[in-house]
């Protein structure tokens, strides 16, 4: 039950800025997810939390007390490993038992700790079994009761979900998501998967290239994403660049080579250049004859490549300077010439990296 | 706290540089030291060469080597990757034995094979008895087809183990693209597969070259007057007329430099052709027709069998009665009585120093493969050469040159056991610290991560975790080391005296006088106190270990 200081943190490897320069301030008792592609530096991040990267500079605390000095064994961290790291020379019991020992805690309690562990990932009765006769789901119960058992400061869990199937991954997700509630523990938490991040997360802070790029809520990163990479990283989106041409009661005009948008309420100097973020979901196509929705503008283009989905069809419709508008809709646009609909309240700015 | 995390490693690496500094790099330039030094040991020469190159003898001393080293090898492979194939991917059965036996002969001393050989083939030999009672003609078989056979024999191992494995790990899409796109079976093969296995084709036939190159005891038994380097140094340097350090050095020189530039040539054709194979599923077995499948059978059976049954006559033998050169039929255990009448200090000391030395060679090898395996530096990367570059000195060599460091001075350890059991070690390190290397490259590194988040500190980690993982390989690898210094004669008959005479030594001695049946009995127990081991622990050991020895 701990909150997590991470200040200026940074680290190289040879000329690879791994981690350059990251703070992030994880509250107590919240489920903190970092997300990014591969190579982002939120795994080096993790580890560094758990001591076993060195920092090349910042401080890392737990609460008031720091401790990126502290040698990885004396940090009390619980953490989870992407290939859960059981130990195959123990028994379940064994595993969950091996950080109690290290701490030194009575037989007894040992034991009654272990139990209560392993009822919580749900897997009593599996004491005395060995890990090589456990699927992989069960040997990630495994892993998480023995990180919890140790009663952690905080939890860390280091892609724990990516060697399960996308079924089980989603019942366990939801599983790791129950525990934390329960136990009112610190989580930080690392994927590749914005899916599995928005679904699972307080906050999520979206990492490339070593920086952080937003962090923010779940909501916030998918609605107002403060950069194109978080646009585009997280969930589907058509960006567009172009420049701001100057406001006009309330809305914003952007200029780009196939038209002008109209952003509601977007923040810009006539001159600047932006790029915009249109989520499928804020467009629709409009019929030649339908009035536009209230508020709604509308861009007009040639309907190009059309994916069948099952539930809906995905298509884009090219804008006169070739830009192409991906949406989904229950059916395709009868006529080669098509108008989309847009809510200028749902459109994201952003400033042109 | 940097410098705590790489206090372990540099420890590590401290103690390997010193041990292999004093024991194998200082002895090593002693040797190059004699070999450019005049008579005086003051001033720099090549008189030495020239005095040797241009000496007909050691030229042919030369090119006796290199040549019976090269055939040996193409022998090798030419017997080798047919064999790995069938065991790889035809559907033969009893492969698990097959394997168990091919790999067997890496075990067993390869002069005793030697000495088989001459029972049976040589010139008082049983079958050439036999063959001559009936009339037909037969050559001995002294002299470098004699050599080439036994190292065929004793040495093809190292071209099935890695070349199997290498088979088995081709990646059958590969395979099944060339079929799409219009090759025959035989085309893939061709095109395809064996270059796929090229490399470990090569790595196997340079074992194969290097160690056929360094024996001592197969031309010792084999070549009569025939020059050959290994055991012309030996005689240079023990002096069977007058000791001459300076010749038996500028042969020493030539050894190690034709192993080195074998290496080269092997890194060259390598470095160009770098497989990396991602295979999902093992490649699966090719469905022949019965004819081939037996075909392929017999042709495994026979190698197994052509290599081993020469130990098996030895251990026949032994057990028969000899009056002076003349064998009788009849079981009889004289042999062994006259092998042990005086003295047991050559089993016991066979049996205390390899016990030793593999003591020794995995104490310091298992730390080095860890630091090597788990502390990516240059340091280590250091490390790794110099720790494996003893298996490219041979026996011989090494033991000059210990005994030029170590006999006067300040550390005098010449007619000790110490020097037996350093030169050991020294010449099994390599392996102890590849075998260390390969387990742990099977022990996924957050294991170790995973026990120091919950709270055991490094040090008690590795003991709680890193060590029960490895232990079935370290014990693996603690007996094959233990065998292969049982079996050991290049270095330790330079090296051994009197009180510290081994079993291979006995024999040795056995050779060079006339008693054919005492010889017979040493090569028996030599070939009990390094199978029966082995057979111990085979199921502890991975079968591509061996071809690291």
């Amino acid at each position: 039950m701990t909150a997590i200081t991470i200040e200026g943190v940074a680290r190289s490897f040879g000329t690879v800025r791994a981690v350059d320069n990251v703070s992030i301030a994880v509250r107590d008792g919240e489920f903190f997810t970092l997300l990014g592609p591969s190579g982002c530096g939120k795994t080096t991040l993790l580890r560094m939390v758990a001591g076993f990267c060195e920092l090349d500079a910042g401080r890392i605390l737990f609460g008031e007390q720091r401790i990126d000095t502290l040698p990885p064994h004396k940090r009390n961290t619980g953490m989870v490993f992407q290939n859960y790291a059981v130990f195959p020379n123990l028994t379940v019991g064994g595993n969950v038992a091996y950080g109690l020992r290290a701490r030194k805690v009575r037989a007894d309690e040992m034991r009654e700790r272990v139990a209560r562990a392993l009822k919580l990932v749900q897997l009593d009765g599996y004491t005395e079994r060995w890990p090589h006769q456990l699927s992989g789901g069960q040997l990630q119960r495994v892993a998480i009761a023995r990180a919890i058992v140790i009663e952690p400061h905080v939890l860390l869990l280091d892609e724990p979900l990516s060697n399960l199937d996308a079924k089980l991954r989603v019942e366990m997700r939801g599983e790791i998501r129950r525990l934390q509630k329960l136990l009112g523990i610190t989580v930080l938490y690392v994927t590749h998967d914005q899916e599995e991040a928005l679904a699972i997360s307080d906050r999520i802070a979206v990492m490339r290239a070593g920086r952080v790029e937003q962090i923010a809520s779940p909501r916030a990163i998918y609605e107002a994403p403060e950069t194109p990479f978080v646009a585009s990283f997280v969930g589907v989106t058509n960006l567009i660049e172009g420049v701001v041409r100057g406001h006009a009661g309330g809305t914003m005009e952007v200029t780009f080579g196939g038209g002008v948008v109209r952003v509601r309420g977007g923040k810009g100097g006539a001159g600047d250049k932006v790029v915009l973020s249109l989520r499928p979901e804020a467009l629709r196509l409009q019929g030649a004859s339908e009035p536009l929705p209230d508020g709604w503008a509308a861009l007009s283009g040639m309907l190009g490549e059309i994916e069948y989905l099952g539930p809906v069809t995905r298509f884009a419709v090219m804008l006169s300077d070739g830009t192409p508008l991906h949406l989904m809709a229950l059916a395709p646009p009868a006529a080669p010439g098509t108008t989309v609909a847009y809510d200028p309240t749902r459109v994201t700015v952003m400033a042109a990296p | 706290m940097r410098l705590a995390r790489h206090a372990f490693p540099l420890a590590v690496a401290a103690i390997a540089v010193v041990f292999l500094g004093l024991f194998f790099l200082l002895p090593l330039i002693k040797v190059f030291g004699a070999s450019i030094l005049d008579a005086s040991g003051k001033s720099f020469t090549l008189a030495n060469y020239t005095t040797v190159l241009s000496n007909r003898f050691f030229l042919n001393g030369l090119t006796n080597s290199l040549s019976i080293a090269a055939a040996a090898s193409v022998l090798a492979v030419l017997v080798g990757v047919p064999f790995a194939f069938c065991l790889a991917r035809l559907p033969i059965g009893g492969k698990a034995a097959l394997l168990a036996l091919a790999a067997l002969p890496l075990v067993l001393p390869s002069f005793v094979g030697a000495y088989a050989l001459v029972l049976l083939f040589g010139r008082s030999g049983i079958v050439t008895g036999a063959l001559q009672a009936l009339g037909i003609p037969f050559d001995s078989i002294y002299g470098a087809k004699g050599i080439v056979a036994v190292y065929t024999l004793t040495l093809y191992p190292y071209v099935v183990l890695p070349v199997t494995a290498a088979f088995k790990s081709i990646d059958i899409s590969v395979e099944e693209a060339a079929q799409n796109l219009g090759a025959s079976r035989a085309r893939v093969l061709r095109t395809v597969t064996l270059p796929l296995v090229l490399p470990s084709i090569l790595a196997g036939g340079l074992l194969v070259f290097i160690e056929a190159l360094e024996n001592f005891g197969v031309p010792f038994v084999l070549a009569e007057d025939r020059p050959i380097l290994s055991v012309e140094a030996y005689k240079l340097f023990v002096g069977e007329t007058t000791d001459n350090p300076a010749s038996a050095g500028v042969l020493g020189v030539l050894l190690v430099v034709c192993t080195i530039v074998a290496l080269m040539i092997q890194r060259g054709v390598l470095a160009r052709r770098h497989y990396a194979t991602g295979a999902r599923r093992s490649a699966p077995l090719i469905a022949v027709s019965p004819a081939l499948r037996r075909l392929a059978a017999a042709w495994c059976w026979m190698v197994v069998g052509a290599a081993l049954v020469p130990f098996a006559a030895v251990v026949v033998i032994s057990f028969m009665k000899y009056s002076g050169p003349v064998l009788h039929a009849g079981f009889s255990t004289d042999n062994f009585a006259q092998l042990f009448e005086r003295s047991y200090r050559p089993l016991t000391n066979t049996l205390l120093l390899a016990g030793l030395a593999a003591c020794g060679a995995t104490l310091i090898g298992v730390p080095v493969g860890y630091v090597i395996a788990r502390h990516r530096s240059r340091l280590s990367a250091l490390i790794d050469i110099v720790a494996t570059s003893p298996f490219a000195v041979a026996g011989t060599v090494l033991g000059i040159g210990l005994v030029m460091t170590y006999s006067s001075g300040v550390l005098i350890l010449t007619g000790t056991w110490i020097i037996m059991v350093l030169a050991y070690m020294v010449r099994k390190l390599p392996f102890a610290v590849r075998s260390a290397g390969a387990i742990l490259h099977q022990i996924d590194p957050s294991l170790e991560e995973a026990s120091i988040n919950l709270g055991v500190p490094p040090a008690l980690t590795f003991w709680r975790i890193t060590v029960p993982l490895m232990l079935g390989g370290i014990v693996g690898g603690f007996v094959l080391t233990f065998v292969t210094v049982a079996s050991e004669l290049s270095a330790t008959v330079v090296l051994y005296s009197g009180p510290w005479t081994t079993m291979t030594v006995a024999m040795f001695q056995a050779l060079e006088g006339t008693s054919a049946g005492i010889a017979a009995a040493a090569a028996t127990v030599l070939i009990i106190c390094t199978v029966v081991p082995v057979a111990l622990v085979y199921r502890l050991l991975r079968r591509h270990e061996l071809s690291m020895l």
